[in-house]
């Protein structure tokens, strides 16, 4: 049992049935549970404190201990730079920008990813095939790419999609071939005998089988996705998130600079809820109860 | 059941041999196996692990192919898996985002049975197995032993030649497993089956089987082929029955690694 200290020694002896004395076992509560169910009261408020706590951080940073040349920006500050920027209509133009390209570049690359992670994950053949090319492209970063893209592809939007794409593929690629992998060997040599083809166990069974664990995949890809747009717009762009940051350092205005950042880190818990939303709708057999 | 025969197809093994190789090494898992069953026989394969028994059943499936040998079902050589081999697993084998009847309906889906005839299928089906209360029920909101129900009633659905059982109560409690293992005697009884059915656990294969062939490991071989002396329609009495022990304990005896029986 979880008697790990030594039993104190027994102080009544009587052996009459009167109220024990003395205790056995290491008495554990709720809050700092190892592996086990807390009281919902207790997780809000522990993520209510965790916020607070880094809130309480950036409000002490920006007035007590605030010092020349460490500028940090008080909360007041930033908010009325996020307003400015969005009542003079540029930071709807910068979300937009940014968002088509996380859009069309990630879609491309989970696409790609269910597309050839399935079949890696599910022919051997197919596996050995692309094996040389992700073990080799997956160590190459994709920023370094970016040199050969702006002389292929130009300057516009080509070379940024392109980036985000590759700079995501190779895990959505292996992660998504790692779901299909796991659908359990019995159910695919059950719809053998069941009379699928090849083609349907592959589209009727590996693929509903991983559909939840690949939404998981692109979800946690997905921040990938929005640090090569921002390396994308950091180089060579006219609008966008990324771009009105580097924008902002020219006039060290760093009330701006936190008041983006505040942005992208919200859009990124947004898609995060959105994809777990489809997941949850989509695949409701495996929502956890 | 002999009035049958003549119409339905058999199950013929002749010679199997099934070698693994891994790089340069090969094991031996099959070695010159032969296994018959006669239409509507209900025959049991027991062997400890490793006695490919597994192996001989996902052969006759189509699954595996042997290395050298003959094998058949209604003369037909079998050269992959189809819907006239339904078979069962011991476990994680029923689709878990389709419901009860539709994984029951999957097999006919596939077969282009029409929508009509494939519910009328399912609900007799889900009658036979007492699950007509869950055909909306998921995978996950069943027991372990309805979810091998359910199992059979897919693997039945589209009207097999064969069914292959490949422990399917393997993973049960006793309880559980007693009663499903009457209700494969209610099924066979009422469909007339022909069934080959893997299990490790002897006291089943008696209180099931018309014959047992018994498996002995490394290589894989049939050390012995039982014929059980009740009739098909034997009950829960049986197994007070003297003979039912005797007939366990005999096969038990054969399965006894070499070297225990040397010992002892």
């Amino acid at each position: 049992m979880d008697s790990s200290t030594p039993a104190s020694p027994t102080t009544g002896s009587t052996g009459t049935a009167a109220e024990p004395v003395s205790t056995r076992g290491q008495f554990q509560g709720p809050l700092l549970r190892v592996r086990g169910p807390i009281p919902d009261s207790m997780r809000w408020s522990a993520t209510a404190a965790g916020v607070a706590a880094v809130v309480g951080l950036w409000a002490l940073t920006s007035t007590v201990w605030a010092t020349d040349g460490f500028a940090v920006p008080t909360i007041g500050a930033t908010w009325r730079a996020l307003v400015e920027m969005a009542e003079s209509g540029e930071l709807w133009t910068d979300f937009l920008a940014s968002i088509r390209r996380v859009a069309l570049g990630y879609s491309i690359s989970v696409a790609i990813g269910i597309l050839l992670g399935v079949l890696i994950g599910s022919i051997a053949s197919v596996e050995s095939f692309f094996e040389p090319q992700l073990g080799f492209g997956r160590y190459i970063p994709a920023t370094a790419l970016t040199p050969l893209f702006l002389i292929w592809l130009g300057i516009d939007e080509a070379p940024k999609i392109a980036l985000i794409v590759v700079g995501t593929v190779f895990y959505n690629i292996m992660m998504t071939a790692d779901v299909a992998r796991s659908v359990p060997q019995e159910l695919i040599k059950a719809s053998y005998t069941l009379g699928a083809s090849r083609l349907t166990v592959l589209r009727r069974v590996i693929l509903p089988h991983s559909w939840p664990g690949i939404i998981d995949v692109a979800r946690i890809n997905l921040a990938a996705a929005w640090l090569m747009l921002v390396v994308a717009e950091l180089l060579a762009a006219q609008d966008g998130l990324a771009f009105r940051i580097i924008r902002a350092q020219r006039f060290r205005r760093v009330d701006r600079m936190f008041a983006l950042l505040l942005v992208l880190g919200v859009l990124g818990i947004v898609s995060d809820m959105a994809l777990r939303a489809l997941r949850n709708r989509s695949a409701r057999w495996a929502v956890d109860r | 059941m002999t009035a049958t025969s003549s119409e339905r197809p058999s199950v013929i093994v002749r010679n199997v041999i099934k070698d693994y190789r891994t790089g340069r090494t090969s094991v031996r898992a099959l070695d010159d196996v032969d296994l018959d069953v006669a239409p509507g026989e209900l025959v049991c394969i027991v062997g400890a692990s490793g006695c490919g028994k597994s192996t001989l059943l996902n052969i006759v499936g189509g699954l595996e192919t042997a290395t050298s040998g003959r094998v058949e079902v209604g003369g037909d050589q079998i050269v992959g898996p189809g819907p006239d081999r339904g078979m069962v697993f011991q476990a994680y084998s029923l689709f878990p985002w389709r419901s009860v009847a539709d994984n029951i309906g999957f097999g006919l889906e596939l077969a282009k049975v029409g929508r009509h005839e494939r519910q009328e299928r399912i609900d007799v089906l889900l009658g036979i197995m007492g699950l007509t209360e869950y055909r909306d029920r998921l995978p996950r909101e069943l027991s372990g032993g309805m979810r091998q129900r359910v199992a059979i009633a897919r693997a039945l659905a589209p009207e097999p030649d064969v069914l292959l059982l490949d422990e399917p109560f393997g993973a049960l409690d006793a309880q559980t497993k007693r009663h499903l293992q009457d209700f494969l005697r209610t099924v066979w009884l009422r469909t007339r089956a022909t069934i080959a059915m893997v299990t490790h656990d002897v006291a089943e294969a008696v209180y099931l089987a018309q014959r047992i062939y018994v498996m002995t490991p490394h290589p894989g071989r049939v050390a012995e082929v039982i014929e059980v002396p009740f009739g098909p329609n034997r009950g829960p009495a049986v197994r007070r029955d003297p003979r039912f022990s005797d007939l366990v304990d005999e096969i038990e005896d054969l399965l006894l690694p070499v070297t225990t029986k040397e010992d002892s």
